[in-house]
């Protein structure tokens, strides 16, 4: 097991190496305000057997979790996700996806709505074909928590790892986590768990003993401050690295790197809500301040990614005409995957969702001008909402994750992204992008929907079945009874054959 | 009056009805060009995605939502072209209301023997109805329906049992329903029509045989092994090119579709109902009596109103049977209704509903208040987020439903008073002659 600590302090000030005190093999930490990230790398070997086994099947698998609590992003953490569970997975040539469902079940929540991977997973679309570092297959769920996982991880994990009493208190930190991944491929054989939190679990900053207790662990240890201006495309680092087991004193250290995820320098914010009613075709706002959409350079355009639960589809057709588009103040439906069908209920649909990809359009510079300050520049999303199962109230409410918006700009250093050691990858819009893309996320609103979650609830109409009681024998009823009324207006005696008119009839006949 | 000298001319009717369509289309064309909502018909975009697909060489059935023969698809094919040619289909679907309003007013002339006036007001409930000329400019593929449909009926009537035998193949492979003409058409195929002494009844007493030989006349004859071959061929001929989407979109998908979303039909809340999943708990108690649903739309429209009308008066019986099978079908949605309003030309001017303007305008006035009740529930659904599926919209589909049943047997029973020959003038002509 192999682990890699990063911490960036929030301000450099506040932070001087005396906090940090070295052992031979551990490290203590004092009030270190500081975001954290934990990576922890597993061999094979070091999994339960059912784990290895069901891992060895598969070609790929990245999971990505998210909170939905808004964060003011760090670099080099900047990158972002809709709020929820996110499963990217490429399985084995001509080898079954094997008990992927079950174990996403068995570890993130038993209600999950996962059969198949073949029908609940859906196809992740590839624009840029010299990408090849996507996964071929998706799946979400919304997800506010990792409870289930943490029970999981102690109950299955922990037990059968050896001498690790601190196993189940680590994982109890998950649940305050910003945001889990976790990746596995088969090259590297190595299932990696990275967790991240933007602020210290407690208010007085990180107090973290951290020891070397297998022979064959190793942990590096790094507290970093971002430096700002360096070279145009990259980020810098400067702070102390040390190796439990090697170092006895932390040893200065100072980094650049070039970075997929590139931190934004205005103060740009998004909201996203739904306009009310919603009704079953409910239409989805973006919202930001006019004075401030500025592309950051000429290159950069603003995209938002949406990951729409079964429930919400979108109908591409309604986005290929431009008057159209311009009237939401969209650019192009750049992208659209997964259940896209447009009439079935959602109780038919086995697929997890879709994901769209929109060009949104920014105001002109005559608009930013002439803009009014503290006005919002609205790009507006139409979206339909399936039939939901009937139930025993008049609404079924539902989560809609927020969607994620960034300036997609092009980069020189391309290629070269991949030497960032905390490059992130996998976040399910990357691959509908070339690979000489830099992302400048806009972070959601601190106060996101209200509540300070990044989620939307839709409260939608359903067949209320405390008032269906009459429904079925009324309907059986009416309907027989005017078949009934109708065979007797047909075939009846004495109905319409009245003897006089017949009458009248014949002899007009006649004349 | 400048009204009353207007209906004398077809020239001026269906000017009139050409112009209207015009200015609805270039109407159309402009709102289209600037506003985004459309005036085009969201059916139009699926017809036309279709024929592109198709000019390209693939299958129609590449576009979303596209449930119709490959040959629709065909028919519009210009639509592929650039420029004013997106309109075509438009224009066509235009050019076929008219054609379907000529043989309306050919038909009442020649066979309801109505006087050029009268027949030309009559056919104006089609020619001259904005929603009529709104359908098809939007660019709903109703409009052709209707000449298909019409033609069929001035085939018959004009006794060309070939022709009407492909007709009736044709129709039935472009839109599945106008199967239930062939019960009526075949019945009123008798015999007596072809010329023959009309010998019903000293015949009781003949043997099965020959009652057989007398009901399998030539013009049945021809007519079943006509219609039967235009529709195999047809299908045979769209399976070999376009294979089981053809057969999945165009026929299976009109069987197993689950109709839950809201509509016209009495059975919608029921459908919704029983297609929802229930709670695994919850033992399900309902004996999906839905699932019977086609038989008394099927015996009424394709056997008992034939039987019982069809003989006497073969456009109003066709009426009686298309409402009988919108009525009682498990979805229902306003473009249904153009199906019975081609018809109306033929009924209505002997018919209880114009003789009788009590009857006749609370016929109406109910059909309508039946929508916009209907309508009303739906919109607090649909925008509004209001979860009116009951009562609201269950009662109010239950009303028009009813509304509609009762409309019914005022046709049914004005059909039946009729003699057995059609041809009796209408009461509402000999005012107009005077």
């Amino acid at each position: 097991m192999k682990q890699r600590i990063t911490y960036i302090v929030h301000n450099a000030d506040d932070f001087n190496p005396n906090q940090l005190e070295i052992k031979a093999a551990s490290i203590k930490l004092n009030k270190v305000k500081a975001a954290k990230e934990q990576r922890v790398t597993f061999g094979l070997s070091e999994l339960p057997g059912e784990l290895r086994k069901a891992l060895e099947q598969w070609h790929e698998l990245h999971i990505r979790w998210a909170s939905e609590r808004p964060y003011t992003a760090i670099p080099p953490f900047t990158s972002l996700m809709s709020p929820g569970l996110h499963v990217f997975f490429t399985p084995q040539k001509d080898v079954s996806e094997g008990p992927l469902c079950t174990l996403l079940q068995a570890f993130f929540g038993s209600d999950l709505r996962c059969e198949d991977p073949k029908k609940a997973f859906t196809q992740l679309p590839i624009l840029s074909e010299r990408f090849s570092m996507s996964a071929t297959s998706q799946y979400y769920a919304y997800l506010p928590s990792l409870s289930y996982l943490v029970e999981s991880i102690r109950n299955n994990i922990c037990v059968s790892l050896p001498g690790k009493a601190s196993c189940p208190l680590l994982a109890a930190r998950l649940l305050s986590a910003t945001y889990v991944d976790m990746d596995y491929d088969a090259i590297s054989h190595a299932l990696v768990i990275n967790a991240f939190w933007n602020k210290p679990i407690s208010a007085g900053g990180w107090n973290e003993h951290i020891e070397l207790i297998g022979k064959d662990d190793a942990i590096e240890i790094g507290v970093l401050n971002h430096e700002p201006n360096p070279d145009p495309e990259d980020i810098a680092f400067s702070g102390f690295l040390t190796v439990l087991g090697e170092d006895t004193a932390p040893k200065p250290t100072r980094f650049q790197t070039p970075t997929r995820h590139y931190p934004m320098s205005s103060s740009l914010t998004y909201k996203a809500s739904f306009s009310h009613p919603t009704g079953l075709h409910p239409t989805l706002v973006l919202s930001l301040p006019v004075k401030e959409l500025k592309p950051p350079n000429s290159s950069c355009k603003l995209h938002a990614h949406l990951t729409f639960p079964s429930y919400l589809f979108i109908d591409k057709y309604q986005f290929s005409d431009p008057l159209f588009l311009s009237s939401h103040n969209l650019i192009s439906l750049r992208s659209l995957s997964g259940a896209t069908d447009l009439e079935a209920p959602d109780w038919v649909i086995p697929a997890w969702g879709s994901a769209a990809l929109f060009q949104l359009a920014v105001p002109t510079s005559s608009e930013l001008k002439f803009g009014i300050e503290g006005s919002d520049w609205n790009a507006t999303i139409p979206v339909h909402l399936r039939y939901l199962p009937a139930t025993d109230a008049s609404h079924t409410s539902v989560p809609i994750p927020w969607p994620v918006l960034f300036w997609a700009c092009r980069a020189e250093e391309g290629t070269k992204m991949a030497v960032n050691p905390f490059d992130r990858l996998h976040l399910g819009y990357e691959a509908l992008f070339g690979p000489k893309t830099r992302f400048m996320h806009i972070p959601p609103e601190p106060t996101g929907n209200g509540t300070g979650a990044l989620v939307e609830w839709i409260d939608v109409p359903v067949l209320d079945l405390r008032k269906t009681g009459w429904v079925e024998g009324g309907t059986v009823g009416v309907v027989v009874l005017a078949f009934a009324w109708l065979c007797w207006v047909l075939f009846g005696k004495g109905f319409g054959s009245g003897g006089a008119k017949k009458g009248v009839e014949k002899g007009k006949k006649m004349q | 009056m400048a009204l009353s000298s207007f209906f004398r001319s077809s020239r001026n009717v269906f000017s009139a009805a050409i112009l209207l369509r015009a200015v609805f289309l270039v109407y159309g064309h402009f709102q289209d060009a600037f506003s985004p909502m459309k005036y085009t018909d969201i059916d139009y975009y699926v017809f036309t995605d279709a024929a592109r697909f198709i000019s390209r060489g693939k299958s129609p059935y590449a576009r979303d939502t596209y449930r119709y023969t490959p040959l629709l698809a065909w028919f519009i094919y210009p639509t592929t072209w650039p420029g004013f040619w997106f309109s075509f289909g438009k224009v066509l679907f235009a050019i076929g209301d008219i054609v379907a309003g000529w043989m309306m007013f050919r038909i009442l002339r020649t066979y309801q023997k109505m006087p050029q006036e009268q027949a030309l007001k009559f056919a104006s409930i089609w020619l001259l109805n904005p929603m009529v000329a709104t359908i098809s400019t939007r660019g709903s593929s109703e409009g052709l329906l209707g000449v298909i449909v019409i033609a069929l009926l001035w085939a018959v009537l004009s006794k060309r049992a070939e022709l009407a035998g492909v007709l009736l193949g044709f129709a039935v492979h472009f839109k599945i329903y106008p199967f239930i003409y062939a019960t009526s058409i075949v019945w009123w195929l008798d015999g007596s029509r072809l010329g023959q002494k009309k010998t019903t009844r000293p015949e009781i007493s003949s043997g099965l045989a020959t009652q057989i030989r007398q009901f399998a006349n030539r013009d049945r004859i021809v007519l079943t092994i006509y219609s039967l071959a235009t529709f195999m061929g047809l299908n045979l001929a769209m399976f070999s090119i376009y294979g089981v989407p053809f057969v999945e979109h165009s026929y299976l998908y009109h069987v197993i579709r689950s109709d839950h979303r809201h509509n016209f039909s009495p059975y919608n809340t029921l459908l919704y109902l029983n297609a929802s999943p229930k709670d695994s708990g919850i033992a399900s108690s309902s004996l999906r009596l839905e699932r019977l649903a086609f038989l008394p739309q099927i015996l009424l429209s394709t056997v008992m109103i034939p039987l019982a009308l069809a003989k006497k008066d073969l456009p109003s019986t066709m009426l009686a049977q298309t409402f009988a099978f919108v009525t009682f079908n498990k979805v229902c949605t306003s473009q249904y209704f153009l199906w019975y309003m081609m018809f109306l030309p033929f009924y209505l001017p002997s018919s209880t509903l114009l003789r009788s303007h009590s009857i006749g305008i609370t016929s109406l006035v109910l059909w309508i208040v039946g929508q916009v009740a209907w309508l009303q529930q739906g919109y607090q659904l649909e925008f509004l987020g209001r979860s009116t599926f009951v009562s609201g919209l269950w009662l109010s589909s239950i009303f028009f439903f009813l509304v509609n049943v009762g409309i019914l047997s005022v046709i049914i029973r004005d059909v039946k008073e009729k003699d057995n020959i059609a041809a009796d003038l209408p009461a509402a002509s000999k005012k107009v002659r005077k």
